[in-house]
């Protein structure tokens, strides 16, 4: 019998089974612009020897009585031509199907994942591989070959990389399911030797505080002020924004794209880096848009954080954290130069490897508990999805960026603008930046556009060069661009 | 490229109205990124409430057979026939449901038409005629379909082997009829028992890869 490799899924990415509803199934996607329409034929040779190289990508979802696990399959992805909404669900309950899909429309190529596969650092590692691999293939024979393929990197993930390559028992390192090539396991046991769960996946401990929020925070004894910090706020509702959910639950998505350094240039100006700018303007675009908040005057935004920029890796499973910063209208300066500097007081002291492990640790205590593990799955999903839906409760948006991209050459220079897209259950700005483009993707469950057309005016207005693509979601916008 | 002079954005596509503040907009249209997908209506929720239905339906038409007498005369022709089609319409939902694994859906058949065999046996006042032929025979069958099944659609043993597994161990239930005495003709249940001994034994040679599955579902 072909005994096939399996691993299983950590509760971080448990949570995105449960979590995953008809409006958010929990899908993001990365695409890259390249400076010709694509052929398909040669992205499916570019796809085909990414794939090879990537095991954890060759995985189906399948469930157990405890826990779901990723199995190693035999199946071959396809690309197509894109001819679904974006972010559509992938899984599906009892199929055998591939976690991920590519695409391929006009200039674009896109790829499609189911986020327990893997998070958007992970994503992007796929992916420039892959562009690397295509435009390799359609310039051969212009450029000298090259030995490998596989340098594609993320600016962020530098680091994980170098570190892969220097350590000596790589090999070795390998799960005994050898599904997944997790060279980090390595390194944070090592680091975090003293700890006394270090028994089993480290992988798991790793990725668990996707899913704390800053639940762990409040029991922190060693931060007895963040405890009344917490209590005080669970006290006070967030605004929630409310909106029309579009026909067929397919997520909204309206792209902006616009010159890198001068957005940079204005978050500078504030003394704030790029994500907390975006994030205070999205917060000004909202209460803006919703004439001025009404009776709950916080908003709240969840940020992950890529872990992988404080604990080196190289696992391309989810490998994040989120945090939580808001702002209270009505209360003090409200203009956007205070609220980024009182989100970035917020935000950088969460935002450290000390902060963060401590939350990793706590988590991962949580999750070992021998309680929880013997509790069988559709139970874990049912407290899964309570956890969720008290988490959700207080936040208002999400915002996640990227950061800058840069691939090797000769991709680099044939590819432009980059974007990314989340399904979202509540209104979420996605940034990424290449080739000096930085695109904001907002998307939504819902069909209104206020607070975009707040957060592009208010860019324009600031002296900003923003040019918007919208996906057509409602029948009267498809019946338009058909005539 | 089209500008929305509003919100001084230029605009992909062919847009008419500013997609942000629905003002008309000016300019040459140029391709979208993005293409317009037709809007779509999922089946599963029409499936969802379908199914949901049959189930209502279905158990509320057995349960209502507890209102009438038992017994072999108070059952009629058309009670008999309600119960058919009800039964017939439990197995057509149950298989459609678990199409996707035939190993999984085995299981299930052995089992529902069990219990109804046996419940159906009860509403006509019990003659143990369900345990002595109709269990006994559906467990052998479903066990040689099964048999049969996995190799001629090679299904790799990995998929089936936990659902086949419970499958035999159904068929060693008529053993138990026997042993407790339930039953009113014993040849039936003897060849079913016999017919899974024979199997687990040879399932036994399996072993190793049993346990890596059974590892694998039952991780803690």
């Amino acid at each position: 019998m072909t005994r096939r490799a399996w691993v299983r899924l950590d509760n971080a990415s448990n949570i995105f089974l449960a979590a995953r509803t008809d409006a958010d199934p929990k899908v993001f996607r990365i695409s890259a612009e390249v400076d010709h329409v694509i052929d398909p034929q040669l992205l499916q040779e570019a796809l085909d020897a990414t794939y090879d190289r990537y095991r954890l990508y060759h995985a189906v979802l399948r469930s157990g009585v405890f826990w779901y696990y990723l199995q190693e399959s035999d199946l071959r992805p396809l690309v197509t031509a894109e001819e679904l909404h974006t972010c559509a669900p992938i899984y599906q309950a009892d199929r055998r199907r591939l976690l991920f899909r590519v695409m391929h429309h006009r200039q674009r190529i896109i790829l499609e994942l189911f986020h327990a596969l893997s998070d958007g650092t992970g994503a992007l590692w796929f992916i420039a591989d892959m562009v690397t691999a295509y435009i390799r293939l359609r310039h051969a024979g212009q450029n000298p070959p090259f030995p490998d393929i596989g340098e594609a990197i993320d600016p962020e993930a530098d680091r994980g990389r170098v570190d892969a390559g220097t350590l000596p028992d790589d090999d070795a390192a390998l799960p005994a399911h050898g599904l997944i090539a997790d060279s980090f396991t390595h390194y944070f046991r090592r680091r975090r030797r003293h700890l006394r769960s270090v028994s089993e996946s480290a992988f798991s401990r790793a990725a668990a505080p996707v899913l704390t929020g800053d639940d762990d925070v409040r029991s922190s004894p060693s931060r007895p002020w963040e405890i009344g910090w917490m209590r005080r706020r669970s006290s006070k509702k967030v605004y929630r924004v409310r909106g029309t959910r579009t026909p067929d639950n397919r997520t909204r998505a309206v792209e902006l794209t616009m010159p890198v350094k001068e957005v940079l240039a204005l978050a500078r100006a504030e003394g704030v880096g790029l994500t907390i700018y975006l994030t205070a303007l999205f917060f000004e675009s909202i209460r803006t848009s919703s004439g001025d908040l009404g009776k709950h005057r916080s908003l709240a935004a969840s940020v992950p954080v890529n872990l992988r920029q404080f604990f080196p890796s190289t696992s391309p499973r989810n490998f994040f954290a989120t945090i939580r910063v808001e702002h209270r209208y009505g209360e003090g300066a409200d203009d956007l130069g205070s609220v980024c500097r009182q989100l970035d007081s917020q935000f950088r002291p969460k935002a450290t490897p000390e902060a963060l492990e401590r939350k990793l640790r706590k988590f991962i205590r949580f999750e070992r508990m021998p309680v929880l593990r013997i509790v069988p799955r559709p139970l874990k999903d049912v407290i899964l999805k309570l956890v969720n839906w008290s988490s959700n409760r207080g936040l208002s948006i999400a915002v996640s960026n990227l950061g800058r991209v840069s691939l090797p050459e000769p991709a680099d220079s044939h590819v432009g603008r980059m974007l990314f897209h989340v399904s979202a259950a509540r209104p979420q700005l996605c940034a990424i930046s290449h080739a000096g483009l930085l695109t904001i993707s907002f998307t939504s469950p819902f069909i209104e556009t206020g607070h975009i057309k707040e957060f592009a005016r208010l860019l324009t207005a600031s002296g900003i060069e923003v040019t918007v693509a919208a996906a057509r979601v409602t029948e009267a916008e498809l019946a338009e661009g058909k005539r | 490229m089209r500008r929305c002079t509003e919100c001084a954005v230029d605009i992909e596509g062919s847009w008419t109205q500013c997609p942000l503040c629905t003002a008309p907009v000016a300019g040459e249209a140029i391709a979208s990124p993005l293409p317009d997908v037709p809007l779509e209506f999922s089946r599963r929720r029409v499936l969802r409430v379908l199914f949901l239905t049959s189930i209502a339906v279905i158990l509320a038409s057995y349960v209502a057979q507890l209102l009438f007498s038992r017994g072999l005369a108070g059952i009629g022709v058309l009670r008999s026939v309600w119960l058919g089609v009800i039964t017939m319409w439990l197995v057509v939902v149950m298989a459609v449901r678990k199409r996707r694994n035939v190993a999984k859906g085995t299981v299930y058949l052995v089992v529902l038409v069990g219990l109804v065999c046996v419940y159906w046996d009860y509403l006509t006042g019990w003659r143990a005629w369900s345990l002595t032929y109709a269990v006994p025979i559906v467990c052998a069958c479903s066990v040689i379909a099964l048999l049969i099944t996995v190799r001629v659609m090679r299904i790799e043993v990995g998929e089936h082997i936990i659902y086949s597994g419970l499958t035999l161990l159904l068929g060693l239930a008529p053993i138990g009829f026997l042993a407790f005495g339930w039953v009113t003709n014993p040849l039936p249940s003897s060849i079913c028992g016999a017919l899974g001994c024979t199997l687990v034994l040879m399932r036994l040679a399996r072993g190793p890869d049993l346990r890596h599955e059974l590892a694998k579902r039952l991780h803690l």
